[in-house]
């Protein structure tokens, strides 16, 4: 059952160099966090205490990078568990991982690796999606990748497949925006066909990142500033989809908040002539 | 096994150790080889595991210089690859890896530089204290409860054992400073390492106050204490100075209860 979509607003992506100038400003043009789960699945110290002093201020969103949803080892319940953890202490308005795997015979290569679109992944993956969703308890949102290879086996386009797993596990995507453009330029072809081929209803947020160009291949570094074909990519989200919670990832060369504000406020302005009905 | 896992463990191989068999199973054009493509994993998979290293082990990186740096951890990313949810405890062999394997004229100091990096990143995530023991509360310990009394003290407190004067060099490394030249003692020195205020404080420690240390931590109560410190300290002097250790540990906030448990 998809539930009515629910819209935080513009967000970021919360960045330990912005910690400091977080807490002392309280930037009111921020209406929430996403915050990297694995950053804080530890004892204590300095991150847990920014995140619980950061988090009485604003709504927060938990996004991961090692649940692995399509590798084929056994899912692994203490990582789970411990993410369950940190979600009962932070309450986020949801959590979400990537349409990937990281490693499999228990290795973790620490990158956010394509799966082949088959209907043997559409299958395992969905029900790996729906055994994690019955052990937290609550819906998630799935991220689609910026990939760099095709495999001979796929059988259907990314957007399909990406489709039919939130279909089948009954979870919600989150879908970035450069991710997009960047695999379309990838593996040639029309990112608004990818637009068109997603469910809607089930888009609950957006990426919005940088990345870099080498001619022949773009490489999602999220290491600078949103180029424009993205930007005219977001708009064409927001015409499609209407109002959906929108953030900027930014994770090397990490410049002051006020910049990364200034993206977003980009996006505010992009966004709006769609949002207002 | 699946078809599924099959194309993982031959993709994982490539990541690992270059097999190439993984090609077969990718699209290649003359625009985009197979090879080129899949290259782009396989750096980028090497870079984020070097590069975490190196945040770790910061101080490391600038005494070997990045060159020796990457083909070192280069070879530890191949015998020791990550099995963990978080890239955080991915070093966390590197210091007995460097131990085993590296066999250069500065072996043993290289090993101790990289096994004390290593303890401050335990040391600036370990578990909270939220009640320290203060000053005022030494005040308050009757004469009567002194001999029983025991310590427990907060898990953001480390030590280890060290012949090189690696903290200072591993400061300097990492604030700029200049760089005093190695040093090696006779006898190891024992170094604190303890978070305070989220700030990671560092110091050495005379042996008598290592021993009590490590019999307060292990639980021995403050007779005790006296009792062994006996071996360096006169007799009449020796509460005093078991007080003044006491007095010390809980001015560097690292005494989080006092008892007689
Ligand atoms: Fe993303």
């Amino acid at each position: 059952m998809t539930q009515a979509k629910p819209f935080l607003g513009f967000g970021l992506g919360l960045r330990a160099e912005h910690y400091q100038d977080i807490l002392e400003r309280k930037p009111q043009n921020i209406d929430w966090f996403e915050i990297l789960s694995e950053n804080y699945l530890i004892e204590g110290g300095k991150p847990l205490y920014f995140l619980d002093a950061i988090r009485q201020d604003y709504p927060m969103v938990m996004h991961g990078v090692s649940m692995s949803l399509g590798s084929t080892d056994e899912l692994d319940f203490n990582y789970l568990g411990q993410l369950k953890a940190l979600i009962q202490r932070i309450e986020p308005r949801w959590f979400s991982d990537h349409l990937c795997w990281t490693g499999v015979d228990h290795k973790n290569m620490h990158d956010l690796l394509p799966l082949p679109y088959t209907d043997e992944a559409i299958v395992h993956v969905a029900d790996r999606i729906s055994r994690v969703q019955d052990f937290i308890g609550r819906q998630m949102l799935i991220e689609n990748l910026s990939s760099y290879i095709t495999y001979c086996e796929d059988a259907m386009p990314e957007w399909e497949f990406l489709s039919a797993i939130a279909e089948r596990a009954d979870c919600y995507l989150l879908l970035d925006v450069n991710n997009i453009y960047v695999s379309s330029f990838n593996h040639h072809y029309d990112p608004l066909d990818y637009l068109d081929g997603v469910p809607a209803e089930r888009v609950w947020q957006h990426h919005l990142a940088g990345h870099t160009n080498d001619g022949n291949l773009i490489i999602d570094t999220h290491d600078h500033d949103v180029i424009d074909p993205v930007w005219q990519l977001y708009a064409e989200t927001a015409k499609r989809f209407g109002p959906v919670s929108t953030m900027i990832e930014r994770d090397g060369n990490i410049p002051e908040l006020d910049q990364v504000l200034a993206e977003l406020e980009q996006a505010r302005r992009i966004a709006a002539p769609y949002y207002q009905s | 096994m699946s078809h599924l896992r099959d194309l993982q463990l031959r993709f994982q191989d490539y990541l690992i150790d270059g097999s190439r068999a993984i090609e077969e199973d990718i699209v290649s054009t003359e625009n985009a080889l197979a090879e080129h493509r899949l290259g782009t994993y396989y750096n980028a998979y090497r870079i984020r595991l070097i590069d975490s290293l190196a945040v770790d082990f910061s101080a490391l990186e600038h005494y070997l210089g990045r060159e020796s740096f990457e083909n070192l951890t280069l070879d530890y990313l191949l015998h020791h690859p990550s099995t963990r949810p978080s890239v955080r405890w991915f070093g966390q062999h590197l210091p007995e890896y460097l131990a085993r394997f590296n066999h250069a004229g500065d072996a043993e100091f290289v090993h101790e530089l990289a096994q004390y990096e290593w303890l401050q990143t335990i040391v600036f995530d370990a578990a909270d204290s939220p009640t320290l023991v203060q000053l005022e509360d030494m005040a308050q310990i009757g004469a009567e409860t002194w001999p029983a009394l025991t310590f427990a003290f907060k898990p953001a407190m480390q030590w280890l054992d060290l012949y090189w004067n690696v903290p200072q060099i591993e400061h300097a490394l990492d604030s700029g400073e200049s760089v005093p030249d190695k040093h090696r003692s006779e006898f190891p020195l024992r170094w604190l390492l303890w978070r305070r205020d989220f700030k990671t404080y560092w110091r050495s420690l005379e042996v008598h106050e290592a021993w009590a240390l490590q019999q307060a931590v292990n639980g021995a109560n403050f007779a005790d204490i006296c009792q062994g410190l006996l071996e360096w300290i006169d007799a009449e002097q020796v509460a005093l100075t078991a007080a003044g250790l006491l007095k010390q540990w809980i001015s560097d906030q690292l005494v989080t209860r006092l008892g007689d448990f």
